[in-house]
């Protein structure tokens, strides 16, 4: 089979999901199953915080949401703009 | 297997990398490269307890098959992962490459189960040199560079273990490798916490690491991302637990690496920051040291080994295809290499610490371990990198190089990609599956059993807690892809002052060096020559005068003796009686007057 098209059973498949439409449901898939789970750390207790404020509802959708955003944001926007340098800044290409 | 049966795994790496230059060039001798991993997993896993092949060296007795559970599990893994490295490697001919494998391999094994220093020491500098032929064996300039510098700074690293392991035997008066108390701990201890903490890639000593391991060959990084630093999480869990400095310094180390990582444009590289961070749990671990912590560490070391070497499996097998390793380059390739896409996955789902996969079993017990000691700060350190290497490992590496928001491109050639390499990532995301399913394969060979029962991975609320932080980790990738999406930069880390500090060397070494060594070659010639000449006519005028003259005084004397003694042979006897009466009688005299 030429390996320019899409590979086998898998292949195709994943091939298939990059049709119009599709992607969108994947996200409302996705968003869903966070609702649920969020929910579900609600509703399931946890007995053995290890911090004390992890025992807090949502603490954990917050703790991965907001560190998420900020480590992207201040090491894309902030730390990189002030250490990037051309690729072959110590002339090692 | 009888329980004083001893194969030391490292024999038949070692043979074969000896005999393989030997072997006829037909190719079937690759298939022999399988043999050393299997007799190396048979020895790692029916070795039993104690000290085997102790020999006596220079009044020195050395340790070279030392067992113990906290060995044992490193041996399994180790040989469990050359296997898997064998393996996907099978295709390649070039013999140098598996050499330098074999050699590296035999290095690490040693290590393990060196039971003194100087065995340490030997087979440390052994990894140093296979993995510098494993960077250096990719054969592009860029590689030969980055294998000299891996290679100096390894022997800096080396020299540090070497003083510190001298020092400490002239203070101790012993080679022994145990447990140091931080407490009694002198300066030699320290600089051999320096030497480990190099191969350890403790920041900010790790810059050699996301420097080499990207430019290696595509099988050679994928051994190199299992051993070095694996190695000295080991030493460092056997000689330092408990070591306030290394929780510090473990809880940095997990953070920098996914900072690092979500800049970084190069896939390898990407997953060298990881090896940086994952090891920061691990030497977190031992610093709290705890019993629970110190099984963390046994634990995350194992699962690490097999799923970071499948991410480089993953990523040298889009190189190998793609022929790059820059994300900006690559994108729509999930459905043309469709299961490579799905085992890099599997170790990336493994990294994150996602329930079904290893990392679950293993990350959360570091973790607990470090709440459980009241480490919050630690503990919550290592949480905030378990976010950061969901988002840059699980998720941008793969959403750029597999998906990235492009179509599939027909006109991007791709190289077919040996059999071999997928039986090797099969083999590997197997394994991580079957360990975070049944996490007992991996407990059970934990060096502190007593504290197993401590930690039960699997609970409602562990697995909720570990989706809440991935799914909604992944929700910020979702909002944030547009910004983290990777672009081609150089992003300076600390090898900045390394090749500053050699720029440093250079520069004393051609300036100040050089004109002082330019004004004492002219004080030389005008001051030192001439003295020197003095000095030589002098020896010279000695040598005539004194020396000549008196081998030349004695030779005249004893000629003039000689002519005396000629005359005197005239041949008249009544001479001859004249003689011998005048010649007794001073005798005579002598006798009678000189004593």
């Amino acid at each position: 089979m030429p390996n320019d098209e899409p590979q086998g059973f898998l292949g195709r498949f994943l091939a298939d999901q990059l049709a119009p439409g599709r992607a969108k449901a994947w996200r409302n898939a996705f968003l869903a199953i966070l609702a649920v789970i969020a929910v579900l750390g609600v509703v399931i207790p946890n007995h053995h915080p290890h911090f004390g404020f992890d025992a807090y509802p949502f603490f954990w959708p917050i703790f991965g949401l907001g560190v998420g955003l900020v480590l992207i944001f201040v090491v894309k926007k902030i730390i990189q703009p002030l250490i990037k340098r051309p690729e072959d800044h110590y002339g090692d290409l | 297997m009888a329980t004083s049966s001893f194969y030391h795994p490292a024999l038949a790496f070692l043979m074969m990398a000896v005999a393989l230059p030997f072997l006829p060039g037909n190719r079937r001798w690759k298939w022999l490269l399988l043999l050393p991993p299997i007799a190396a997993i048979y020895g790692a896993f029916g070795n039993a307890f104690g000290d085997h092949l102790t020999i006596g060296w220079l009044g020195l007795s050395l340790k070279l098959g030392h067992v113990d559970p906290l060995s044992r599990i490193f041996c399994q893994v180790f040989a469990v992962m050359s296997l898997a490295g064998i393996i996907y490697s099978l295709h390649v001919n070039d013999k140098a490459q598996h050499m330098a494998a074999l050699l590296y391999v035999t290095g690490g094994f040693g290590c393990l189960l060196a039971g003194d220093y100087l065995t340490l020491f030997v087979f440390w500098e052994l990894m140093s040199i296979g993995s510098t032929f494993l960077v250096m064996l990719n054969r592009t300039r860029e590689s030969v560079l980055a294998a000299f510098r891996y290679f100096l700074y390894h022997v800096a690293g080396g020299l540090l273990l070497l003083a510190g392991l001298l020092l400490r035997y002239q203070i101790t008066g012993s080679f022994d490798f145990g447990p140091i108390d931080p407490a009694g701990a002198t300066y030699a201890d320290w600089l051999i916490l320096s030497g480990f903490c190099v191969n350890a890639a403790v920041v900010p000593l790790h810059a050699w690491l996301p420097d080499a391991y990207p430019r290696g060959t595509v099988t050679g990084s994928v051994f190199m991302c299992a051993y070095t630093t694996k190695t000295a999480v080991y030493v460092l869990a056997r000689a330092f637990p408990g070591w306030e400095i290394l929780a510090i310094a473990g809880t940095i180390m997990a953070i920098y690496g996914v900072v690092y990582a979500s800049m970084e444009n190069n896939a390898r590289r990407i997953l060298s920051y990881h090896i940086v961070s994952q090891v920061g749990y691990m030497v977190a671990g031992i610093g709290v040291g705890t019993y629970v912590t110190l099984n963390g560490a046994s634990a995350h070391a194992y699962a690490h080994i097999l799923y970071k070497g499948l991410l480089f499996m993953g990523a040298g097998a889009v190189l190998y295809a793609a022929g790059t390793q820059k994300l900006d380059e690559l994108g729509g390739l999930a459905s043309r290499l469709p299961w490579v896409m799905v085992f890099y996955m599997v170790a990336a789902l493994s990294i994150s610490g996602m329930p079904l996969f290893n990392g679950f079993v293993s990350k959360t017990m570091t973790i607990a371990g470090a709440a459980e000691a009241h480490r919050t700060f630690v503990a919550l350190g290592l949480e905030l990198a378990a976010v950061g290497t969901f988002i840059s490992v699980g998720l941008k590496l793969p959403y750029f190089a597999f998906w990235g928001g492009k179509a599939p491109d027909p006109k991007r050639e791709l190289k077919p990609i040996p059999a071999n390499m997928y039986v090797g990532m099969a083999f590997l995301a197997i394994l991580c599956l079957a360990q975070g399913l049944f996490p007992q394969i991996l407990y059970r060979y934990l060096p502190y059993q007593e504290a197993v029962h401590e930690f039960v991975p699997w609970t409602a609320w562990n697995v909720i807690q570990a989706s809440m932080l991935l799914g909604f980790s992944g929700l910020a990738f979702y909002v944030m892809r547009k910004v983290i999406e990777p672009h081609k930069a150089l992003n300076l880390d600390f090898d900045w002052f390394y090749r500053l500090i050699g720029r440093a060397v250079l520069f004393v070494v051609c300036r100040p060096i050089a004109a002082i060594d330019d004004v004492w070659t002219v004080v030389w010639d005008k001051i030192g020559l001439r003295v020197l000449k003095a000095l030589g006519w002098l020896t010279s005028w000695f040598d005539r005068k004194a020396i000549d003259g008196v081998v030349d005084g004695s030779a005249l004397g004893v000629k003039g003796l000689g002519t005396i003694g000629a005359l005197a042979q005239n041949g008249r006897l009544q001479h001859y009686l004249g003689l011998m009466v005048v010649l007794g009688l001073l005798i005579f005299a002598f006798f009678w007057y000189g004593l």
